[in-house]
């Protein structure tokens, strides 16, 4: 099979491929599939420890087959790199990285972000994981997940365009005759 | 999709896995082996080689000019060789010159007087000679029996 033949599968055929072939063509076509996008995500959570991670995840899913049980490949990646962030014993994740990112308002209002809130956000911006998954992967309910997302996004606007304007008077004034 | 959202998209379209990792992983990849499976060229190759060999076997020229194995022939080599080698005898030729061959040549040149002269002392019952048939016939064309003295 050539590298256009690959081109047409899904991810989980060509993983079911290449751990029944061991053909390289089937895992670089995997591989380029998913890297940048793992990438942006460790390096926006863990900037120092982001290659090492990122060996890690591949070297296991270079030995044993992942199993998937019915689930996206995506999302095994993803899931699979969390954990291996969380465990990571390298420098501390929350250490700011802001000067090793691109010169962006943006990414540096990601990093302002608490650890929660920051990897909500970007599993389920940059990673396109529905808030469900997510929620899974961060082990809390899908309500709790959703008020995290939402707040992280006002943070995020706060940090961009400034705090919401609020009314002058926030307390009720009563008048008593 | 919300503005920042296309924000964040152009904010890390720049970051890219890089390529020494990149490297690193793919050379992990490398480490195992693909699986061997069945050569399909060997295969073809040994396909067409055998259905080559079916065609020569097939169409060969010695099958049909019934070619025969040497055990065959050696069972048979007595029958086959009197037959192979047999050539028709030709008869061979007459040995010794022919005592005509002066006087035909000088008739074929047109010259018939010794002929004349030969058919002559033949019916005079000189010469016991027989002229050959040929000759004879040419001098009763051409010869005159001339009165005897």
């Amino acid at each position: 099979m050539s590298w256009k033949d690959f081109q047409h599968l899904s991810d989980e055929a060509l993983l079911d491929y290449y751990h029944s072939t061991r053909n390289i063509k089937a895992f670089r076509q995997l591989y380029a599939r998913h890297k940048d996008c793992l990438y942006r995500y460790c390096t926006q959570m863990n900037f120092a420890g982001a290659a090492s991670v990122l060996e890690e995840l591949w070297r296991g899913l270079l030995e044993r087959p992942p199993q998937l049980c019915g689930r996206l490949l995506r999302s095994w990646l993803f899931i699979r790199v969390n954990k291996l962030l969380r465990n990571y014993a390298g420098a501390d994740p929350d250490a700011k990285q802001n000067s090793l990112l691109p010169d962006s308002q943006l990414l540096q209002g990601i990093q302002q972000l608490s650890r929660t809130e920051r990897n909500i956000l970007l599993l389920h911006l940059e990673c396109e994981l529905p808030l469900a998954t997510v929620a899974d992967i961060e082990k809390i309910s899908l309500k709790s997940c959703r008020e995290h997302y939402r707040s992280g996004k006002d943070k995020l606007d706060e940090f961009l365009h400034g705090s919401k304007r609020k009314p002058w008077r926030i307390e009720e004034v009563e008048v008593t005759v | 999709m919300s503005v920042w959202e296309h924000q964040y998209r152009d904010a890390v379209a720049e970051i890219t896995s890089p390529g020494t990792l990149d490297e690193k992983i793919l050379l992990q990849a490398r480490q195992f082996k693909p699986v061997k499976q069945e050569n399909r060229w060997l295969s073809k190759a040994a396909g067409s080689c055998a259905a080559v060999a079916v065609i020569v076997l097939l169409v060969h020229p010695a099958q049909y000019l019934g070619a025969l194995t040497p055990k065959q022939r050696g069972a048979q080599s007595n029958e086959s060789s009197s037959l192979t080698n047999w050539q028709l005898q030709k008869p061979l030729p007459a040995t010794g010159t022919d005592p005509w061959f002066e006087l035909r040549s000088e008739v074929q040149a047109g010259n018939y007087m010794r002929l004349c002269q030969q058919w002559r002392h033949e019916q005079r019952g000189i010469t016991a000679d027989k002229l050959p048939r040929d000759l004879a016939n040419k001098a009763r064309k051409h010869c005159r029996l001339l009165p005897t003295h």
